[in-house]
């Protein structure tokens, strides 16, 4: 059995089944309460790539400046950019880690709705042996108001129709908003391309499959609206920060406790003028102004 | 710069969903089955039916055949049946999980195709294909019906004779013994019916869905259930001799050999219970799922697994700590799922495999090496 099984796709196949036999061997409400449990758990991750793209969208302008000041000596650029506290992908990774989470849910809705026999087969050496209960279950009831057959694809195109819906809004509400006109572009590029690329994607997939992203879209979209005093918070904080370079935006910065505090080994001052909290004093006066 | 990169990063992760998720060639998704009569072979393997030589691997006919039909075929599942002239088979299902509902008759002399059969305009999958009597052709289909079938009843044309519904999908092909037919279902019932009128006898509540079908000895049905069980039932009146647990599910129909049971599960372990009481002999662990029947050979057993090997177990060892050995026959394995009951002829033990351009592999147990590939890699 490899790792990915292990700890992705044996957990949930396993939690969908008690789930599904937990909530009145409904699927829907089986894949829903799954959803919200795996928002829960991925919460930290969902927070940590919005303040990554707000700390990204802030620093537009210096990247932009260190970009035109060493255009042709890109290792400088490079260590310049690094100083300046830029990863380019540390938006993507925790959506990256996200994927594998998609893949698994994919994997465990498969597994569980058992629409073939070889699926069905794998079934059975992917279900815990101490909870033999689980089998009784089986096979799990995929129909949806006697229209749907949810592990198989919406001939009718409803879902896949809600899943681009659902994903573009979602996008829509939840991409930060930038200055920086490339990354406009690139947003809105994104917004048209992620919901179609989906909605492709659920022409051929079971219903199931749909109804997670579909929900796990408006949960994320909830999520949002519940964060979000706190996600503005930091907004504010890092634009000012990105707009000012002096010491009182610095001492602004480090009055304001972070959402999310680096560990003290690794906190050091940027060349930004944005400093951590818990910085020295004497460090802070040794920091070189920006050039930019 | 690393607006693009990341717009490309965003888009080489969906790109990799979409080909971890879906798309690609189409494999298999229900079981290959093989039947031997004499020297020539019949196979049913995902998109083809095959008529071989069973000795030598060549190949007789497919169906369809390379030249291809107007309408699209398959694909198939189960063990093919062959009546008189007629090879029947079933058509399965796809992987987005569309049906090809159809029944088959295939002249067993040329592999041209004699009819083509819709028992019901709801009718879905044949994930095991049929069994037979002799006379009529007993049909289970994912549409929770049993269809008796008589394949020439009206000019050489197919008609039904009764029908019989369960309460969930029909994934095993039934026994069929004394005038009647033994039912697995996955509605965790096996049924006893009357194979002339389909009327029930009687029927047996497993606890969990039947999907392998049962083996009939002496007047006792063994056969194991998703409830983590074995049972010996008595085929007259349906009543329980024993069950004994297992440790996980049973796909796999039982070997009855002298005093024992022997039955796999599809976490890779092997039993063998005392035919009369149902008490545990022995036990062996193998890599992966075990689905197919083992095939017992002088005092050897061989059974394939879900993990690509051919293990083979010798029974005249004693068993340690109850426990018995297991070797592998092909070290490097078959490279395929095994997942279809092999069948010995001659020396040799024909091997179906799940999936891939190769079908079968026939293995010399007298050498334990391959003794021929089939299709034959010469032949297109």
């Amino acid at each position: 059995m490899n790792v990915f099984d292990l700890l992705i796709v044996n957990p949930m196949t396993n939690a969908l089944m008690l789930l599904y036999g937990l909530l009145g061997n409904s699927y829907v409400l089986a894949i829903v309460a799954l959803t919200l449990i795996i928002r829960l758990l991925t919460l930290p991750l969902t927070l940590r790539q919005q303040i990554s793209s707000i700390k990204m969208a802030a620093m537009q302008p210096q990247i932009k400046a260190l970009q035109e000041k060493y255009k042709n000596d890109p290792q400088t650029l490079s260590i310049e950019m690094r100083k300046l506290g830029f990863n380019p992908f540390s938006g993507c990774l925790p959506l990256l880690i996200q994927f594998p989470i998609l893949i698994g849910m994919y994997q465990a809705i498969i597994r569980t709705l058992a629409v073939t026999p070889l699926s069905l087969l794998e079934l059975g050496s992917h279900v815990y042996s101490f909870l033999p209960s689980l089998a009784q279950l089986v096979p799990i009831d995929s129909t949806l108001f006697s229209i749907f057959d949810l592990g198989q694809p919406d001939r009718f195109l409803i879902i896949p129709i809600l899943v681009v819906i659902s994903t573009y809004f979602a996008n829509k509400v939840m991409t930060p908003p930038t200055t920086d006109p490339t990354m406009q572009q690139t947003n809105q590029v994104m917004q048209w391309m992620m919901p179609l690329m989906f909605g492709f994607f659920m022409l051929s997939t079971p219903v199931g499959l749909g109804i997670y992203w579909i929900v796990s879209n408006l949960v994320g979209v909830l999520q949002y609206f519940i964060t979000k005093p706190q996600v503005d918070r930091a907004r504010a904080l890092h634009a000012a920060a990105a707009s000012t370079t002096g010491a009182g935006a610095a001492s602004s910065l480090a009055s304001q406790k972070p959402l999310f505090e680096p560990p003290r080994s690794k906190v050091q001052v940027k060349s930004t003028g944005r400093i951590n909290r818990s910085a020295s004093t004497a460090t802070r006066e040794k920091r070189p102004t920006p050039k930019s | 710069m690393w607006q693009r990169l990341r717009v490309s990063v965003l888009v080489l992760a969906g790109a990799a969903l979409l080909v971890a998720c879906g798309g690609g060639e189409p494999i298999p998704t229900s079981f290959p089955g093989l039947t031997v009569i004499g020297r020539e072979g019949y196979l049913v393997s995902n998109l083809h039916v095959y008529k071989f030589d069973a000795r030598e691997g060549r190949e007789i006919w497919r169906f369809p055949s390379a030249k291809g039909n107007d309408q699209p075929r398959g694909p198939f599942a189960g063990q093919p049946v062959v009546i008189g002239d007629l090879v029947i088979v079933g058509g399965s299902i796809t992987l987005n999980g569309a049906p090809d509902p159809h029944l088959y008759a295939i002249s067993a002399s040329d592999g041209s195709e004699r009819w083509r059969f819709l028992p019901s305009p709801g009718a879905k999958e044949f994930a095991d294909g049929v069994a037979t009597d002799g006379k009529l052709i007993f049909a289970p289909n994912g549409d929770h019906t049993l269809y008796a079938i008589d394949p020439t009843a009206e000019d050489g044309q197919p008609r039904i004779i009764w029908t019989f519904t369960a309460q969930n999908k029909l994934w095993a092909k039934p026994v069929v013994a004394d005038g009647r037919v033994y039912l697995p279902s996955l509605d965790h019932f096996l049924y006893a019916l009357d194979a002339a009128t389909g009327r029930e006898v009687w029927r047996f509540n497993a606890g969990a869905s039947i999907a392998s079908t049962p083996t009939l000895a002496d007047g006792v049905l063994y056969f194991g259930s998703f409830a983590q069980k074995l049972f010996a039932v008595r085929a007259e009146d349906g009543s329980a001799i024993w069950e004994s647990p297992m440790d996980a599910w049973i796909w796999c129909q039982p070997l009855v050999r002298d005093e024992e049971v022997i039955v796999g599960d599809v976490k890779g372990k092997l039993y063998a219970l005392d035919r009369r009481s149902g008490t545990r002999r022995w036990t062996a662990q193998v890599g992966g799922p075990i689905r197919a029947q083992p095939v017992a050979v002088a005092d050897k057993l061989y059974v394939v697994s879900f993990d690509t090997y051919l293990y083979e177990i010798d029974l005249a060892v004693a068993a340690n700590e109850g426990r018995k050995p297991v070797r592998r026959v092909l070290e490097n394995g078959l490279n395929r799922r095994l997942l279809s009951d092999p069948m010995l002829v001659e020396d040799a033990l024909l091997v179906p495999l799940f999936d891939g351009d190769v079908k079968l592999i026939a293995v010399d147990l007298r050498s334990g090496q391959k003794r021929f590939e089939f299709p034959p890699r010469t032949q297109p």
